[in-house]
């Protein structure tokens, strides 16, 4: 019996995951049309035997405002399902996890897209389930405004019991609220049986699907209370729902910045943070604040009080509390902010980052990480040369895949 | 004369579904034959399994091909029109500007009752809401313009928005803001292709449509392909610019000579035959009839490098 290894995931995302990333003078800034930067990427995390990699979405422009929108890299990219299928045939181990709407799509046609995924990859496919939270989109999609947080989630708790049902070929036939589908899935059964399910809400209705459906759940958290906190709440779920604690995975985001000496890994966030303009990061600070006017407030004053959410609930709150813990102004909070979107921050050597891993790990408040590097393919290429190593030193991380499919590579149970 | 070759990979019965391996190869030997695109679609009339859904299949079979065109049909009913016009301008920027939609104009009588319509459309309805679709693809696809892409890490412009547009669509059956969130694709626009037409949709497809399927069951090819020119012709289209193929299954008794009388008949601008999704009519394909057919002088290998410069088609510049 080998001791419990940390799960990691490499979060794709274009030119990084820092809103500065593709300003980074080694940053490949043609991320958005160029399927050979992504090959490679993916190709880097297998190597460094990662159990994933994993694409957000959105479908629509992150930003309303077209001239902040002009100043990112984030108005353009690959819809990820089809990017995850060209890698499937580029890759040979590592699992492909996708994020795909429950809000602007019907379960027939994504139980499809994921068993066809998962047969081209030979079974490495996993869904992020999300219900989308942006005005922005639904206005590509007919809706004249967003739905509320309780029916968005009440449709996506009908489209996991729909597709896993679909999956699982369960007797055919359902007719509910929102869906109506009469036939089974006309894909044949998946190598995993059923692709991986993950999610990301942390929201209470967000924790109460996740303890039902998922298979893996990403959060956010800065702090090692915060993150013990959501898993020991997450875990504490699973037993109404006939499950064990081992049954889901929980893997936190985390940005690193590595580099040989800690001095070193500083000078390499604070020149990232420097290519912030002040625009660009109060506006992205809004947009998961759920407020369009925080640019009549002082930059250097304080954050506002502000009404509860009706978009993403969870990393509102959790942005509102890092405030006045640590009693930012709202340009420092947008700093902060736009370097890992709200997501824990180490900046140090390999060994510290390993430390720190080891200690969410081994602390009981992380399975595993979500890793985010802050530029492509820099920092990616960093953290498999630097920590991966250490981490495996340690005996904290696989050096070789135990099996082929994402499902083993999680130690998850086939789905029955 | 073009040679398209569509290949249905849903079965309706268990045996013999092919693999991505078996599927791949067949493609790289149409590519290397000169074939100038392979159509695939997935969903038939009938219960059927298929072991691929359209698009993904494409995407991945993108990767391991260079030159040959990849379409593949994928339906208004089973897909919302801002998602399908995401994945067609990715699928055309990882191919390096290879793509082509089938649009086709026909229900599926299974696909209404598995997505959310247990109603239905009439046919009347589902024509207007597939024409209303197909547009605001087609918006969609040209929300950016070529050079709005400006990568200045100096200045901090990543494009300009100037050249990023709202499509604004209030229709019938959807609205859509847009612009898309996938950068401008090579070709400009993914090919356009349709199948499944109807006398009612020929005003609406000698506008819109960059290749033409025509019916296999399609009594008098010839009179239906001069009609779409015709009226291509009268919406100010020049009509080279469109291609109708003349569609016939790949049988066994079937050979290039009797192929080329077939298309040279039609009046057509060449052929797309059907491939059963079966081992041996692969095998049979490839081994005896491809080679017949390019001794009559299908699939040349032609010059350009995207689907819209192999088959002749200029950049979709209409409003």
């Amino acid at each position: 019996m080998t001791a419990r290894q940390m799960k990691l995931g490499l979060f794709l995302w274009a030119t990084g995951h820092h809103i500065a990333a593709w300003r980074h003078p080694d940053a490949h800034v043609t991320a958005g049309i160029d399927i050979d930067h992504y090959i490679a990427l993916a190709r880097t995390a297998e190597a460094a035997k990662f159990d994933m990699v994993f694409c957000e979405d959105a479908a629509g422009l992150r930003e309303a405002n077209v001239n902040i929108a002009s100043q990112t890299s984030r108005s353009i990219g690959f819809e990820p399902i089809s990017l995850l299928s060209a890698l499937a045939a580029q890759t040979e181990r590592i699992g492909l996890v996708s994020t795909a709407s429950t809000s602007y799509n019907e379960p027939y046609g994504l139980a499809r897209m994921f068993a066809s995924l998962d047969n081209l990859s030979g079974g490495r496919a996993g869904w992020n389930l999300v219900t989308s939270a942006s005005p922005i989109e639904a206005a590509n999609f007919g809706a004249t405004g967003l739905r509320p947080h309780a029916d968005r989630y009440a449709r996506a708790r009908e489209f996991a019991t729909v597709i896993t049902g679909l999956w699982h070929r369960k007797p055919a036939g359902h007719d509910g609220e929102s869906f109506s589908v009469r036939d089974p899935l006309d894909i044949p059964p998946s190598p995993q049986g059923a692709p991986v399910m993950v999610q990301a809400g942390a929201s209470n209705d967000g924790k109460d699907l996740a303890a039902r459906t998922a298979d893996v759940v990403f959060s956010a958290a800065q702090t090692f209370e915060e993150a013990k906190a959501f898993y020991d709440d997450l875990k504490g779920r699973l037993a109404a729902y006939g499950r064990q604690p081992d049954d889901v995975k929980i893997m936190p985001g985390v940005a690193p910045i590595v580099a040989a000496t800690k001095g070193e890994a500083q000078a390499k966030y604070d020149a990232l943070q420097e290519l912030i303009p002040d625009d660009v990061g109060v506006a992205l600070l809004s947009s998961y604040l759920s407020i369009s006017d925080l640019w009549r407030y002082p930059i250097d004053g304080p954050l506002p009080e502000l009404p509860e959410s009706e978009g993403m609930k969870s990393r509102q709150a959790l942005v509102i509390e890092q405030a006045r813990r640590d009693g930012l102004s709202i340009r420092e909070l947008a700093r902060y902010f736009a370097g890992a979107r709200g997501h824990w921050r180490i900046v140090g050597t390999a060994g510290e980052i390993a430390d720190e891993l080891q200690a969410r790990f081994e602390g009981g408040a992380a399975d595993g990480f979500n890793v985010m590097p802050s530029w492509f393919p820099g920092e990616l290429d960093a953290f498999a040369t630097l920590v991966v190593p250490e981490l495996q030193r340690r005996g904290l991380f696989r050096k070789d895949y135990e099996g082929r499919t994402l499902r083993e590579h999680l130690g998850l149970k086939r789905p029955v | 004369m073009h040679l398209a070759v569509s290949l249905d990979i849903a079965v309706t019965d268990s045996q013999d579904i092919l693999d991505f391996g078996q599927i791949s190869a067949f493609v790289r030997d149409l590519e290397a034959a000169g074939v100038d695109m392979v159509v695939i679609s997935d969903a038939a009339d009938a219960p059927s399994t298929s072991p691929f859904e359209a698009t993904t299949l494409l995407a991945a079979l993108a990767t391991v091909t260079e030159k040959i065109g990849l379409v593949a049909s994928a339906s208004t009913l089973a897909h919302q029109p801002y998602n399908l016009a995401r994945r067609f301008a990715s699928l055309d920027i990882i191919s390096h500007g290879r793509i082509g939609w089938n649009a086709t104009l026909r229900q599926n009588p299974r696909e209404a009752a598995n997505f959310s319509r247990p109603e239905g459309f009439s046919d009347d309805d589902f024509r207007r809401r597939a024409e209303e679709f197909i547009n605001i693809v087609r918006l969609l696809w040209v929300s950016w313009e070529h050079d709005a892409l400006l990568f200045d890490k100096v200045s901090g412009r990543f494009h300009d928005p100037d050249k990023m547009h709202l499509i604004d669509f209030t229709g019938e059956f959807f609205s859509v803001r847009g612009p898309l969130n996938v950068a401008r694709s090579p070709q400009g626009v993914p090919v356009l292709v349709m199948s499944g037409l109807s006398e009612t949709e020929l005003d609406f497809v000698s506008r819109r449509a960059d290749a033409v399927l025509l019916d296999k069951r399609e009594p008098d090819a010839k009179a239906t392909s001069d009609e779409i020119k015709r009226r291509a012709h009268e919406a100010g289209r020049n009509p080279a610019t469109m291609k109708v193929l003349a569609v016939a299954d790949a049988r066994p008794e079937f050979d290039g000579r009797k192929l080329k009388e077939l298309c040279l008949s039609s009046g057509c601008d060449g052929i797309a035959l059907n491939v059963e999704a079966r081992t041996a009519a692969l095998k049979d394909f490839i081994e005896r009839l491809l080679p017949d057919l390019e001794r009559q002088g299908f699939a040349k290998a032609r010059s350009g490098k995207t689907l819209r410069d192999r088959l002749g088609l200029s950049e979709d510049r209409r409003p």
